[in-house]
């Protein structure tokens, strides 16, 4: 642990605190220069912020779960799983009951987080071994409910006798396009810094990140806490998951497959300590909009996808060494 | 002030907890008047933080009873809010306050103000938190939106203490409240309590093992011995070597 504002006389420790701040935004910025320099046009293009724009929500939605939950401290790799079950869920919803059917899916990834904070809270299993089950059972159950085929979402009525399972909604299929789905994902950001940044409950998420014994001390009551946590998260995932399946025009079972990993690692850029007790709704959103944009700068510069993730990898951990202030972790686990 | 002479503050007779096998108090019993700081001293794992937690509502006891300004506490309502409405306010030793929190938030911990029924109401939590630090003397504590880890432990300890009188409690209990902090800082609190005690008639419970720091503060000291308050001693018939010896031997 040597310091490196020593070597570095014009860091001085005030300035590295403020230069931590920034690093999301630095990043991002370093990023969408670099793949400019790149590929020009092709990367700065109309068509392809379009894109970028179509793709980022559903990434976001996920990230702004997963940070209410590293915010306290735990973290929550079910929610590929959760996402599969729920658009499952929503398009089923909507082949029973109509178009508001697709509401059955947020509740089922309220229920999905409801159970991952009911075991935690109650049975005392850590959030991670916790989750990694349920990201197993869950994944299971979507298989075995939909017997491997999808659900379509399509423009018009398929008719004549087939056995393809599908829904028409073609509002729902607009929404998932330019510029519905960037206007529905700009209104959840909104509500999301509100909720975060602003109500007691946000401000309490950060408490239990940061020391819930003494919560417990003064009297309130963090298991309740905890559930309802894990539930609101949950119910995140499940709007994530309708406007994945508004996306994708299908509800397939391995949708979501791996993007808790990718979730983690917007929560990750976005500044957000894995250990709790801070966070920003900002930062998050610029991380899932990293993310993004690297993967995307990458496809058209041409790397072949596996080179891309390990470019990935690269970038996330880069971003955290330079982010985390070393003097104030005590512990690495 | 003292229109109750029969009935003191707080009456704690006989209490008992133990946790699993282990009895971490057998007896403890003692009484508090208005406006007075009773030191509680005994070794390591004598049962002082258990007997406090007890009071505070943390824990609820095995046996005994306990009655605040008359009214004996039911087992039924045994609870830190319980407690905590009744005027009871602690500052646990290392977990008094949330590290990563600014000091207004602290300050309100599970009490904080609402506005349209789910935000934070942050101006009130601020002028509240200036009116406390003033009226605590406290005035090193500038920037209200720093987490509190970022403060001295003089200042985070005087959050706590101010935590803990800004609701208007009779009683308030410090358990080891400057077991890490430096010299000056130790003044700094001791000066606080005596500056509360004085102008709010506050009365204190204090854990110390600084017998220096119980002499200089309390009127009276209780030791407690495997579990039991053994002895009482008044201010003016303490030596360290007594102290010492009923710490040491319970006797
Ligand atoms: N929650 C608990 N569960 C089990 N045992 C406990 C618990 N709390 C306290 N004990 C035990 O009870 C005994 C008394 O502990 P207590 O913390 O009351 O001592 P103390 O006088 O405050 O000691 P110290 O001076 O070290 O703070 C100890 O043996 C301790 O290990
Ligand atoms: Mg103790």
């Amino acid at each position: 642990m040597t310091d490196t504002s020593a070597a570095l006389p014009l860091l001085t420790p005030k300035r590295a605190e403020l230069l931590r701040d920034y690093v999301p935004f630095i990043a991002i910025a370093l990023v969408i220069l670099l793949f400019w320099a790149i590929s020009g046009d092709r990367f700065m293009s109309m068509r392809n912020w379009t894109f970028i724009a179509q793709q980022t929500p559903v990434l976001m939605l996920l990230a702004f779960a997963q940070l209410m939950i590293v915010t306290t401290g735990s973290i929550d790799i079910s929610i590929g799983s959760s996402l599969a079950f729920s658009s499952f869920l929503g398009a089923l919803g909507m082949l029973w009951f109509g178009d508001a059917g697709l509401i059955v899916g947020i509740f089922a990834g309220g229920l999905v987080g409801m159970t991952n904070g009911l075991i935690i809270s109650l049975l005392k299993i850590p959030s991670f071994v916790t989750t990694l089950a349920v990201l197993i059972i869950v994944r299971a159950v979507v298989i075995i409910v939909s017997d491997g085929t999808a659900i379509y979402i399509t423009d018009d009525s398929v008719s004549g006798g087939t056995n393809i399972s599908s829904v028409a909604a073609p509002w729902l299929l607009s929404m998932g396009k330019f510029p519905a789905i960037f206007i529905l994902a700009a209104i959840v950001a909104l509500f999301m810094w509100a909720f975060y940044e602003k109500t007691v409950f946000g401000q309490q998420l950060r408490a239990v990140g940061g020391n819930e014994k003494v919560l417990r001390l003064v009297g309130i009551n963090v298991t309740t806490f905890k559930i309802k946590v894990f539930a609101a998260a949950g119910l995140m995932v499940g709007l994530a998951a309708c406007v994945n399946l508004a996306r994708a025009g299908a509800a397939t079972p391995q949708a979501g497959l791996m993007i808790e990993l990718d979730a983690i690692a917007a929560v990750a850029l976005g500044g957000t300590p894995l250990t709790g007790g801070y966070g920003s709704v900002v930062k998050t959103i610029i991380g899932a909009l990293t993310l993004t944009i690297v993967r995307n700068g990458l496809t058209i510069a041409g790397v072949p996808p596996s080179w891309s993730q390990v470019a990935l990898g690269v970038l996330l951990i880069a971003a955290i060494a330079i982010s985390l202030n070393r003097s104030k972790v005590d512990v690495v686990k | 002030m003292n229109n109750h002479d029969a009935s003191p503050l707080l009456l704690v007779e006989h209490v008992s907890k133990s946790f699993g096998g282990v009895q971490a108090l057998r007896d403890g019993s003692f009484d508090l008047n208005r406006g007075e700081v009773l030191a509680i001293v005994g070794g390591n794992g004598a049962g002082k933080s258990t007997l406090i937690k007890v009071v505070a509502g943390a824990h609820v006891p095995d046996g005994g009873r306990i009655v605040i300004k008359g009214r004996e506490v039911l087992r039924s309502e045994h609870s830190v809010s319980h407690m905590q409405a009744r005027g009871i306010e602690v500052v646990y030793q290392d977990l008094a306050l949330v590290p990563n929190m600014t000091a207004p938030y602290n300050l309100f911990l599970g009490r904080i103000p609402k506005k349209w029924g789910i935000f934070v109401d942050e101006r009130a939590m601020r002028e509240k938190t200036r009116d406390v630090l003033a009226k605590l003397n406290v005035t090193t504590v500038q920037d209200l939106s720093q987490p509190i880890s970022s403060m001295s432990g003089g200042q985070q300890q005087s959050i706590a203490i101010g935590r803990a009188i800004a609701w208007g409690s009779d009683i308030v209990i410090l358990d080891e409240p400057t077991a890490a902090l430096g010299p000056n800082e130790t003044a700094e609190v001791e000066r606080l309590v005596e500056d509360v005690r004085d102008q709010h008639g506050t009365s204190f419970i204090l854990i110390s093992h600084n017998l220096d720091q119980v002499r200089r503060l309390a009127d009276r000291i209780l030791v407690t011995h495997h579990g039991v308050t053994s002895r009482e001693f008044k201010r003016d018939e303490i030596t360290s070597d007594r102290l010492v010896k009923a710490i040491t031997l319970g006797e």
